[in-house]
């Protein structure tokens, strides 16, 4: 493999684990804070990729787009939480399979309104180009996606660690139940935490659109599978497991992908295999395994 | 009811399905019962194996169709590879190859449990289909395998509807006495307590690990074999077939239905093969929606009926008892 | 029978053992006593194999085990019963009494309802315990009482060579605790009993010698008569500084 090809490949790596880390953030918030696997998390990563055609359509700006599909996520996370979730407090397991309801209602109800063709979103304009990178080309979209994904995780570390709501978040981390003592309205904070999750994951599905396409099957591959396996690896409930995951997987699935073709995703089960075996808590990561 | 009563009416209405197309033929020419009640008959084997890890032993696998899916593959594979179509071959090769599989993905996940145990048996399971569907050489990757061989036995072909039917009916006969006997046995209590209090069991002195493994290998395998009898019926394997759609759907069976009894798979798998293939046929054409209504009726029954049909059954015929 | 040497144990920061040592002979009947926070529970935790000790060696029966696990300790003969009641909730009496009979013959065994000669022997340790009648009834529904009793019949059925009590009389009325002291008085003088307790009149009833634990270490140890004459033992359960000696 040539070196410029390695580059390029590397640059995809990075690419892909950035997006990663904006679609499992999301995924691992909720956790940490609720102790519930949004097994829907797919599905409303593919939901921000529809509406973000649907927006795109009618404006013809995918930075408008890149506005609304989150907050539409976001009311959508207002809606089932206190509608659904909230009913089933403390029946973490249960909450579980209500969201995997929810995710299949959600699927076949974007094959009925949008169809179920391929689809395509193609990059705004001003990044659609290509830019010269040591002796090759490279799509400028690709490098935005890294760029807006590291600025993502530095505004997420610094939300966490020096604001109010991140304190916040840390402490329903730690013992959500706790900070109701306190007199914290857990209501709320549960419902707007779950709609961040959700709206992390549209934002996702637009930022992904250019690259991986508006299609059916999106919601479990890549969507929930690779979510799933970021935070598995990199460890459930915190910013620095989503990040050592995506980091992780990212590149791997990537090379693994141009190395070995048909078989990449054997490599991804290697990694999910060995880090289970080492680490069954993902190598940052501190699960509290609730029933 | 006494004991010899009970087994006469069970051997009655064994006999009663497995002869299912042959009675029905006068009002049933177009063959869309026996198909469906095919279909429905491979759901609940595939339910019930299910249940024996969610229902009995308390692991909410939601993984596993990729045994359903290996099995499917292996009965196609064999039959290709092997150039023998015989059932005890394919049959034996799809058994085979879904338990290595329980036994590889059962090892890295038993010692979890509850909702990391769900979400590990998720992902290594949607590995499994990724495989599946990039591998073509094998797999036939997106394309699906086609010409799955004929079920035979000796001379005897299964392959035309009729016999097809009676193939699957059988199994299934044979899968629910087997799972019927697997719950009433010391192993079944066991897989209870387990389920219940495994710091308890492992001080009575059970390695509590090895029977999650055994019920996880035991569960795959028999999934394995629905997923060969899904393979005969459609002469076709996709790699949806060991995908979460198919993982999802085998849950839901098991929850609406009832899990932890035997019923319950059985009963789930007549109210989804009905959503799924029936509910459509009322609807408006254009109106595709039975995933959302399985979807919201899964969502009613975990809100509203966590036991299931027959967990509800349950407690309305006791209510009526002691009033 | 049970050889301890220099147990450690910590939590995080916090130092639960700090070096422990003692010996229980075969037959003997142990209490383990000390004020809140002491380490009992951790000790006998330790000595069940549901936690690993960070330093020290455990030996049952002259043999190391210090590396194996409950379910393996068990199967030597060890039975434990917890301080919090841990049961089979929806198991009638008589299916956790059978779980613990049938422990020792393994589970699989697969395709036969299981033999009736172990609910029989369910049905006799229920018995034992004065639990005659209650077999049918689903954990549940007893009282909290009789889920001690059921706690022991439980422990009693896998024919255990030592048996360890985490605090039996919990929670019970004077009735009730001197149904479980009687009981246990009342066992087999080969069996090897290791109780922890907080109520001193079960203890003087039961023990033939007591250990008194205290932030980790043991203080004092001997007859029912040498310990209630140490002057640290009335000091340390008094919340008086210890003095050295």
């Amino acid at each position: 493999m040539s070196l410029e090809l390695v580059f390029q490949q590397a640059l995809n790596g990075l690419s892909f684990g950035a997006l990663l880390f904006i679609l499992a953030s999301g995924l691992s918030l909720v956790f940490g804070m609720m102790d519930v696997v949004n097994l829907a998390h797919g599905a409303f990563y593919m939901l921000g990729a529809y509406v973000a055609l649907s927006v795109v359509q009618v404006t013809g700006s995918f930075w408008i787009a890149m506005l609304a599909a989150p907050l539409a996520l976001a009311l959508v996370g207002l809606v089932v939480e206190p509608l659904l979730l909230r009913r089933l407090r403390g029946r973490h397991l249960d909450q579980v399979l209500l969201t995997i309801g929810v995710s299949l209602v959600i699927v076949d109800l974007i094959g009925q309104l949008w169809g179920r063709e391929v689809r395509s979103l193609s990059a705004p304009p001003g990044l659609d180009g290509s830019v010269g990178l040591i002796g090759g080309v490279y799509p400028v979209y690709r490098l935005f996606v890294i760029a807006f994904g590291v600025v993502l995780a530095a505004a997420m570390a610094v939300v966490y660690r020096r604001t109010r709501i991140g304190m916040l978040i840390r402490a329903g981390v730690e013992d959500a139940e706790m900070l109701g003592a306190l007199g914290i309205d857990t209501n709320r904070l549960f419902a707007s935490t779950f709609a961040t999750g959700a709206a992390l994951a549209g934002l996702a599905g637009v930022i992904a659109a250019p690259v991986f396409g508006v299609q059916p099957g999106m919601d479990t591959d890549p969507g929930l599978l690779y979510s799933l396996v970021v935070v598995v690896v990199g460890g459930l409930g915190t910013l620095s497991g989503a990040v050592a995951g995506s980091l992780l997987i990212g590149p791997a699935d990537t090379f693994g992908k141009v190395l070995f073709q048909d078989v990449a995703l054997a490599v991804i089960f290697a990694i999910v295999a060995l880090v289970l075996l080492l680490k069954p808590t993902g190598l940052l990561g501190r699960i509290r395994i609730a029933r | 009811m006494r004991p010899l009563a009970r087994w006469a009416l069970v051997a009655v209405a064994a006999v009663a399905l497995v002869t299912f197309p042959y009675w029905s033929a006068q009002w049933e020419s177009t063959r869309f019962a026996t198909t469906l009640l095919r279909d429905a008959l491979i759901l609940a084997i595939f339910a019930l194996s299910l249940d024996l890890l969610v229902g009995r032993a308390g692991m909410p696998s939601l993984g596993h169709a990729a045994f359903f899916g290996a099995g499917g593959y292996a009965a196609g594979i064999a039959s290709q590879r092997l150039g023998t179509d015989q059932l005890p071959v394919t049959l034996g090769a799809a058994a085979v190859v879904a338990a290595l599989l329980a036994l590889v993905i059962g090892v890295l996940v038993v010692r979890s449990e509850g909702i990391f145990f769900l979400m590990l048996t998720l992902a290594l399971a949607q590995i499994v289909f990724a495989i599946a569907f990039q591998w073509t050489a094998v797999t036939g990757g997106s394309n699906g395998l086609s010409g799955v061989g004929r079920p035979m036995l000796a001379t005897l072909d299964f392959s035309s509807p009729d016999l097809m039917y009676v193939l699957v009916s059988i199994t299934f006969v044979a899968a629910a006495l087997l799972v019927w006997g697997l719950a009433r046995s010391p192993y079944g209590r066991a897989l209870i307590g387990v389920r219940e209090n495994e710091r308890r069991m492992r001080a009575l002195g059970y390695d509590t690990t090895r029977l999650r493994l055994s019920a996880f290998v035991v569960a795959g395998t028999i999934a394995g074999i629905a997923g060969a009898l899904s393979a005969y019926s459609t002469r076709f394997v996709s790699a949806q077939d060991a995908g979460l759609g198919n993982s999802v759907r085998a849950f839901v069976t098991v929850l609406v239905g009832g899990a932890g009894t035997l019923a319950g798979p059985i009963a789930g798998s007549a109210l989804v093969s009905f959503i799924e293939r029936v509910v459509p046929s009322l609807l408006p054409v254009e109106l595709r929606i039975s995933e959302a209504i399985l979807g919201l009726v899964f969502i009613a029954f975990v809100l509203f009926a966590r036991q299931g049909m027959v967990g509800v059954g349950r407690s309305a015929w006791l209510r009526v008892r002691t009033r | 029978m049970i050889e301890i040497r220099e147990l450690r144990r910590a939590f995080g920061g916090v130092v639960a053992l700090d070096g422990v040592s003692l010996t229980v002979a075969e037959g003997e009947r142990r209490a383990v006593i000390g004020p809140n926070g002491a380490g009992k529970t951790t000790l006998i935790n330790l000595l069940a194999g549901e936690i690993a000790p960070i330093g020290g060696a455990v030996r049952l029966a002259g043999r190391d085990v210090t590396r194996l696990r409950s379910w393996q300790r068990a199967r030597l003969g060890l039975a434990h019963v917890y301080q919090r009641t841990e049961l089979f909730s929806p198991l009638s009496a008589r299916d956790n009494v059978a779980l613990a009979v049938a422990a020792r013959r393994g589970p699989y065994r697969v395709f036969r309802a299981p033999p009736r000669s172990e609910y029989a022997d369910a049905d006799a340790m229920l018995g034992r315990v004065g639990l005659a009648g209650r077999e049918d009834v689903v954990v549940r529904a007893l009282s909290h009482g009789e889920r001690r009793q059921l706690e022991l019949a439980v422990a009693l059925a896998q024919s255990p060579r030592l048996l360890l009590l985490d605090e039996p009389t919990a929670g019970m009325s004077p009735v009730e605790t001197a149904r479980i002291t009687e009981l246990v008085a009342g066992l087999d003088r080969a069996l090897t009993i290791v109780i922890v307790e907080h109520d001193m009149d079960v203890v003087f009833r039961l023990a033939d010698r007591i250990t008194v634990l205290h932030e980790g270490r043991v203080i004092a140890e001997g007859t029912a008569a040498e310990v209630r004459g140490d002057v640290r033992v009335h000091d340390v359960y008094l919340g008086k500084a210890l003095t050295v000696a």
